[in-house]
């Protein structure tokens, strides 16, 4: 059957039709909608599958990982950088193995479209020692889905599925499978405590050599099954392009356009390569060239004077592919001469500047926006964390942002360091739940002196509105009695669209903050604007223009507070965009110096 | 045939609606489809650009000077992606204002805030609009203005009524002002 999917939902379809019923993630861009679709799947065909977000990456992973050793199929999911919160786990699970089938799909994003960093997991793979392939459309990766478990399950291995941001959120018609069952895999835990339950040196030192084993034989089979059928299509031409995933959809592109002479090897398994056998293939070669995302993968597996790549210079080290930087590399390596077929004039004039922004009436503006009028810059040190609210760094009410959690270690940090500054740290509540908890209780233990504001929308806002323990289970799961749990008071603020009372909030904390010992923390209850269950009726109403008698253009507004509908018109004054305006309101009191922001009408 | 276009816009105006319509057409049409869209960090107000490329095509990406058609919800993110145009056969459609810059390209452009603004048309619509603009002003697009409807439909029929009312009077207004 054809179906229009995105690469993710090609991936939770390939996810039901290799009859996974067990996933587990935690949310982040490019690969937050795998779990999602299959949830809607799920839903709609009423299957019996287990299908929920985790609070962290790691408790995703050793979640799906319980239920694979007991012998179901599973799934995690994560992004590049959630892989590093889930490695302890993975490390270890890969030199034990397991029972049913598992693949853990990791999502990188080269070219940075919403990561701190560009990362390759199937570098990780590497590192884990366990095989990783690398789909190039969303068609590849619901056919990956499939045989990674199947993969999975014949080698008692954990699999890795790779696809990039390109792939996740291509969109094309695929041909997938019609049936839309899923039979419930049962689990049923074997005892074997040499096996799970293996404690070092003996028992991980026979694993660590299995692992090994098996590793070859993956290898074989990579040759066997996935290379060795694709090598009778090479036509003998004087130069091989050895490709992985994207790399290949560029570089096959550019070369048929451009009508350039090249063999195209696709690896669809990156790791772990059969080095001889492939090398073996290069003797017919003048120069063999690796086209990969994002790392060289593949280029650190081979060796040859032939071999062109990263680790040569002559292929990008940073950025995703296009088929220009295709023809760059060629060019390098003297195939081609230099050519700009895929390179045009950017328009020359300036342009007005649109960084990521929070949404209008975004709570998250107000709070930043307090936090800098009372904690002053020049006395204070704004750490901060991963989600929405990390876009404060347009209102220069951010100064650090490292990983998930860090704001409060940083905060602890930084009150050792530099004493003398009051150290404000903000934190989501999907990410204080993801890994705040832990350096809030050594904060508390080793009586850290910071002010920890909990910006609480009850939601995983970023990267699509995901569900966060407390949204699930309010009654039981509270940020305030987690709080109230370390033994220190928890300072609540309910949000409201009214900039002098979050101010005034902020300055109970600085009071508070005086003759304080241990960290100063409170929880703003907000909500996400384009949360429809929790912002009904929370968002405001009035519609704000600017008296353009009274805007002196002094940049206050558009520099501290940066709400994306305030722009200046063709007069030099303020100016709000009344289709981008959320009503909320807020600009009115506190912005303007000269109270320029004026109440039009009621929406 | 082989036919690439760039969606461009903010966050917020519905520049994934029209990937995601325009591959439903694909389907209907019988033509292979590849489209790529931007996810996470495009809020409400940042710069938003899409690709949707239809024949024969591997790279869900497109590369500079390779675009037939260019469809812009808002001028400057017009000029801001221009050089994915190709230079023989790029065509632009776009929501700017009259006094907008001049660029040496085959230029289609309608004030369709100004319209939004005197309620026309519901803003929420303005990606449909500017479809039926495309549809009025595009000699080389792909799609039929029956099969675009169809698309709608099929996307979403609870709105789809609403939609392609828009819809026609983009191509309308267009052809009024012709």
């Amino acid at each position: 059957m054809k179906q229009i999917l995105m690469g993710n939902e090609a991936i939770a379809l390939g996810l039901i039709h290799a009859g996974v019923d067990m996933v587990s993630g935690y949310p982040g861009t490019p690969s937050s909608e795998i779990l999602g679709n299959f949830q809607k799947f799920r839903d709609k065909n009423k299957l019996e599958a287990y299908a929920q977000w985790a609070t962290n990456e790691k408790v995703g992973f050793e979640v799906a990982y319980a239920g694979a050793i007991s012998g179901k199929r599973t799934c995690a999911t994560m992004k590049q950088v959630g892989l590093n919160v889930a490695s302890d786990a993975l490390m270890s699970a890969s030199y034990i193995g397991l029972k049913g089938a598992m693949l853990l799909i990791s999502c990188d994003d080269p070219g940075f479209y919403s990561s701190q960093t560009e990362q390759d997991s199937r570098s990780f793979a590497k590192f884990a020692r366990i095989p990783v392939l690398d789909p190039s459309t969303p068609q590849e990766a619901y056919d990956m889905v499939k045989l990674g478990i199947e993969f999975s399950h014949e080698f008692e291995s954990i699999v890795m599925l790779r696809p990039v941001m390109r792939v996740s959120h291509a969109r094309e018609i695929c041909d997938v499978d019609d049936a839309l069952h899923v039979k419930a895999n049962q689990g049923n835990f074997e005892r074997n405590i040499p096996r799970w339950g293996a404690v070092p040196p003996a028992g991980r030192f026979r694993q660590g050599l299995e692992q090994i084993d098996r590793l070859e034989a993956i290898k074989a089979w990579n040759w066997d099954h996935l290379i060795k059928p694709k090598t009778h299509a090479l036509k003998g031409e004087t130069i091989l392009c050895l490709t992985s995933g994207t790399g290949d959809g560029y570089v096959r592109e550019a070369m048929s356009e451009l009508e350039i002479k090249a063999d195209i090897l696709k690896l669809d398994m990156p790791y772990p390569l059969p080095k001889e056998k492939l090398e073996a293939l290069f003797v017919n070669y003048d120069k063999i060239i690796v086209f990969e995302e994002s790392f060289p993968c593949i280029e650190e597996q081979l060796s040859s004077v032939k071999l062109y790549g990263k680790l040569t210079k002559h292929v990008h080290l940073i950025d995703e592919f296009s088929k220009d930087k295709v023809l760059a590399a060629l060019a390098k390596a003297d195939v081609i001469a230099p050519s700009h077929a895929y390179q045009s004039e950017k328009y020359d004039q300036e342009l007005p500047k649109r960084p990521p922004n929070m949404c209008p009436g975004c709570p998250h503006r107000d709070v930043h926006y307090a936090i800098t009028k009372v904690f002053k810059k020049k006395k204070s040190i704004y750490t901060s964390d991963i989600g929405c609210y990390t876009l404060g760094l347009n209102q220069a009410a951010i100064d650090t942002i490292l990983c998930m959690g860090a704001s409060i270690s940083m905060a602890s940090g930084f009150s050792i360091s530099d004493p003398d500054k009051t150290v404000v740290a903000t934190i989501g509540d999907s990410t204080f739940m993801h890994s705040g908890v832990a350096p809030l209780i050594n904060a508390v233990y080793q009586n850290h002196k910071f002010v920890l504001i909990i910006l609480d929308n009850s939601t995983t806002a970023m990267t699509g509105r995901q569900t966060t323990p407390e949204r699930t289970n309010p009654n039981q799961i509270d940020i305030k009695r987690i709080i109230e749990g370390c033994g220190i008071a928890c300072h609540e603020y309910v949000y409201e669209q009214d900039l002098t009372k979050t101010v005034d909030f902020m300055k109970s904390l600085q009071e508070a903050y005086k003759t304080a010992t241990s960290p100063v923390v409170a929880v703003v209850r907000e909500f996400c604007v384009l949360d429809k269950d929790n912002a009904l009726g929370r968002l405001g109403n009035v519609v704000v223009e600017v008296d353009e008698d009274k805007c002196v253009a002094c940049d206050s507004c558009i520099t501290n507070y940066k709400c994306p509908p305030m722009h200046y018109n063709d007069a030099g004054k303020m100016e709000i965009d009344p289709f981008l305006c959320a009503g909320c309101g807020s600009c009115l009191d506190v912005v303007c110096p000269t109270d320029a922001f004026v109440k039009k009408e009621e929406k | 045939m082989k036919y690439q276009i760039v969606i461009a816009g903010i966050g917020g105006q519905g520049a994934v609606f029209l990937v995601k319509v325009l591959s439903i057409a694909s389907a209907i049409t019988h033509q292979k489809c590849l489209g790529t869209e931007n996810h996470g960090m495009s809020q409400r107000g940042g710069s938003v650009s899409c690709y949707v490329k239809i024949g024969d095509f591997y790279a869900p990406a497109i590369d500079e000077g390779q675009a037939d058609l260019l469809i812009a919800l808002e001028g400057n993110e017009a000029l801001r992606n221009i050089q994915y145009l190709s230079k023989e056969r790029g065509v632009i459609v776009m929501n700017a204002p009259k006094n907008f810059p001049k660029v040496d390209f085959e230029t289609h452009s309608i004030d369709a805030f100004k319209k939004a603004k005197a309620k026309e048309f519901p803003i929420d619509a303005l990606n449909v609009y500017m479809l039926g603009v495309t549809l009025a002003l595009d000699a080389h697009f792909p799609f039929t203005c029956k099969e675009i409807e169809e698309a709608i439909t099929m996307m979403n029929a609870k709105v789809a009524e609403k939609n392609i009312t828009v819809l026609h009077q983009g191509i309308n207004d267009t052809k009024a002002k012709k």
